[in-house]
């Protein structure tokens, strides 16, 4: 049990320098852009046709506290995410960033983990068929399947899927909601509304994942294959799926769930373009509305530290799963 | 008889065991790498798809950019050279002149018909607007770094028609020839392709070396940077960064911001292997046999340890080289990447997901096929290499 404590300790700190490291570099890319947001703050109140002057823009800035060096800057706007959750206002919408982003952070995420888990409800069952088919077909199929994973991007894909759609049933599938659905409050035929529509982007945001998802499996899944203990269970006489569920299966299981966290890495960067594409209005394209369109660097700061952190904590909770399963991981001798 | 023959197959399967036990490492991964079928075809298609993005001027028949619109052909369907209809055959292939008209029957809007009875024949090395294969012209930050090379000037192009336009692509709304653009396209990913791989392998080879030769406490520290900037998601970061983008930048400089951000951020994967391998090399006996022999440190790393990885590292490159095209391409998709001036297959894409395109102009999606196509063949190729250069892959197979 010490021993645990100690590994979730060591896991815990690591996920946290991870954090403080993202997070300066998200700030120090905030701080990049030219102009700060007093000069942003009175080029618009400029436009509204006030007088402007050098002085205006140094109270402002004293009054928003950017005339302090940077690394105090960042302290405070760490110490703000982590202690408060606050993300500040961001300069252009002049909103609070946590309003605008609370309930279409939330559906991404779902959104993004229901991808990933539908990822891995297709890749494993998939990975370990294949690894224990000799079939040649079924193996080159699944090896080009997964190429088509790198090169068929998820924003081609869903262009695709678009068109073909178009042109056979003259819907674009896009948005995730319908029409009458969009402004309504939440209900149980909202819901089901939601999931009619909702299955594309879903699987179109976790289709690279799949791909590479696949090949993984299958790639563990060979290599336990061959192993002794495989051999001995099959020499007592234990076979077929019962065989590859109980003794492959759980030993490749390690480094799949070890590889949640980048799979979420990869989902999440398919997130933008594919929400731009599928106007899913609630999930990523905020981003690409942030950066694009107004080069609003607080709220883009933001989204990319919240991303980054949800990443962590599945890293974090993945690591702990395993070192729960496994005790050879808990007491550090692998991993 | 049946003695000699065997002996004669012993020989020669002596020989052949010489032959492989004397073989250099590049000769065993280019033997390796001819054994794999798949591999072939794909670096052939490669090898293809490379030459015709390095003669696109050559290959295309109109320029990809404004100025080689065709006014009367907007949206036109893709025009496929014949060698027969009904009203005969003919050697050299030929198109059908078009005609555009917009009436009240036709609700004002343009409509593009052909005209079958009137053709018009293929030509070769046909004059037209002029361009260098080797044309370097940056206009970068900084006078000393402007560069402006013009090589191999020509005006021929390989086919056109004596009369209208021949677009086998068909057209897209401005009326530029989409096969032109895809050409030109795919020269634009190798190049950005190229820059960001070189960018990212300086980098993960300063970062990725020093961790891996001095270990220790400065191999931790490098790892958990490393461990921390590879889990921010690189699309949106990128995003980030190509917001920098001041408008005002020409074409050529946002195409070197693009290039440089993308091997900024692609080094990480690529240094953590660097290091991983110079940790095991490292440790090896033939590593210690030849400082036992009194090996100097800089003989050990330069005859040593950088042979025994360069094939890993060009294969790395290969299988890098995929994901910062693709990067590119879903940067330019959003309109944060390379503008128009600049053909990229991103760009080229940036319209398709209109109703308008999806319903009326699907051939829009012409230059997706060569996206793909061009991917997979990296992918393959790149695969392919990995499983020659590594010496067990056909016990593990």
């Amino acid at each position: 049990m010490g021993q645990f404590i100690q590994f979730t300790l060591t896991r815990a700190f690591m996920a946290l320098f991870t954090l403080l490291t993202v997070s300066l570099i998200v700030f120090t890319l905030m701080e990049m852009v030219p102009g700060n947001c007093a000069e942003r703050y009175l080029a618009f109140k400029n436009t509204q046709g006030q007088q402007i002057t050098v002085d205006d823009i140094e109270a402002e800035e004293r009054r928003l506290g950017l005339d302090r060096p940077f690394l105090i800057r960042w302290a405070s706007w760490v110490g703000n995410v982590f202690f408060k959750g606050e993300f500040g206002d961001s300069c252009i919408l002049r909103l609070n960033i946590n309003q605008l982003l609370s309930d279409k952070y939330w559906i991404s995420l779902g959104i993004c983990l229901a991808a990933l888990i539908l990822a891995y409800l297709i890749a494993i069952p998939v990975g370990i068929y294949s690894a224990s088919t000799p079939s040649p077909v079924t193996n080159n199929l699944l090896r080009f399947l997964s190429y088509l994973g790198l090169a068929l991007p998820n924003f081609l894909l869903a262009l695709i899927i678009m068109l073909i759609s178009t042109v056979l049933f003259g819907d674009s599938l896009t948005g995730l909601f319908s029409k009458e659905y969009r402004d309504a409050a939440w209900s149980l035929a909202k819901f089901q509304d939601f999931l009619s529509r909702a299955w594309l982007p879903i699987f179109v945001l976790g289709w690279s994942a799949t791909a590479f998802a696949m090949q993984t499996v299958r790639a563990l899944m060979l290599d336990e294959i061959g192993k002794l203990y495989v051999t001995a269970a099959a020499a007592r006489g234990i076979y077929g799926r019962r065989l590859l569920w109980r003794y492959p299966a759980r030993h490749a299981m390690g480094p799949v769930i070890n590889s949640l966290g980048f799979d979420l890495n990869r989902i999440f960067n398919e997130l933008p373009v594919v929400a731009l594409i599928l106007t899913l209005t609630e999930a990523g394209a905020l981003l690409i509305e942030a950066l694009a369109r107004s080069n609003d660097q607080q709220l883009a700061g933001a989204i990319i530290f919240l991303l980054t952190a949800s990443i962590v904590i599945v890293n974090f909770v993945t690591d702990v799963l395993l070192a729960l399963m496994d005790p050879r991981i808990r007491k550090g001798l692998i991993g | 008889m049946r003695l000699m023959f065997w002996r004669k197959r012993e020989l020669d399967q002596q020989k052949l065991k010489e032959a492989y036990f004397t073989a250099s490492q590049g000769q065993l991964i280019r033997a390796r790498f001819k054994g794999n079928k798949t591999s072939m075809v794909a670096a052939w298609a490669l090898t293809i798809m490379i030459l015709t993005g390095l003669f696109a001027p050559f290959l295309s028949p109109y320029a990809p950019d404004i100025s080689g619109r065709d006014k009367e052909y907007e949206n036109g369907p893709p025009q496929i050279p014949k060698f027969w209809d009904e009203n005969g055959f003919s050697w050299r292939p030929f198109i059908y002149a078009t005609e555009r008209k917009r009436s009240f029957e036709t609700n004002f809007r343009w409509v593009i018909t052909q005209n079958r009875d009137e053709r018009r024949y293929l030509q070769y090395f046909v004059k037209d607007w002029e361009y260098s294969l080797l044309d370097i012209e940056w206009d970068l930050p900084g006078d000393t770094f402007d560069v402006n090379v013009q090589m191999f000037t020509w005006d021929r192009h390989l086919f056109g028609v004596d009369k209208g336009g021949i677009h086998i692509f068909g057209t897209d709304g401005t009326g530029k020839d989409i096969y032109s653009r895809t050409l030109h396209a795919i020269y634009t990913s190798l190049a950005v392709g190229t820059l960001g791989v070189l960018i990212s392998f300086v980098l993960a080879l300063i970062i990725g070396g020093v961790a891996g030769y001095f270990g220790g406490w400065i191999d931790s520290v490098l790892q958990m940077i490393t461990d921390a900037i590879r889990t921010v998601p690189p699309i949106p970061l990128f995003m980030a960064l190509a917001a920098f983008m001041p408008d005002e930048w020409s074409s050529e400089t946002r195409f070197f911001f693009i290039a440089t951000i993308l091997g900024l951020i692609g080094w990480p994967t690529l240094a953590r292997r660097i290091r991983t391998h110079l940790l095991t090399e490292r440790a090896q006996e033939y590593v210690l046999a030849a400082q036992l022999s009194g090996a100097s440190a800089s003989h050990i790393i330069r005859r040593h340890l950088l042979p025994s990885f360069t094939s890993y590292i060009i294969v790395d490159l290969m299988i890098t080289f995929p994901y910062v095209v693709r990067s590119e391409t879903a940067l330019s998709f959003i309109g944060l990447g390379l503008t128009d001036p600049v053909n990229s297959l991103g760009s080229l894409m940036q319209n398709v997901s209109k109703a308008d395109v999806l319903l009326n102009y699907q051939w829009y999606f012409i230059p997706v096929i060569f996206f793909i196509a061009f991917v997979l063949a990296f992918v393959f190729v790149g695969d392919g290499l990995r499983d020659a250069a590594d010496p067990y892959s056909k016990t593990k197979k």
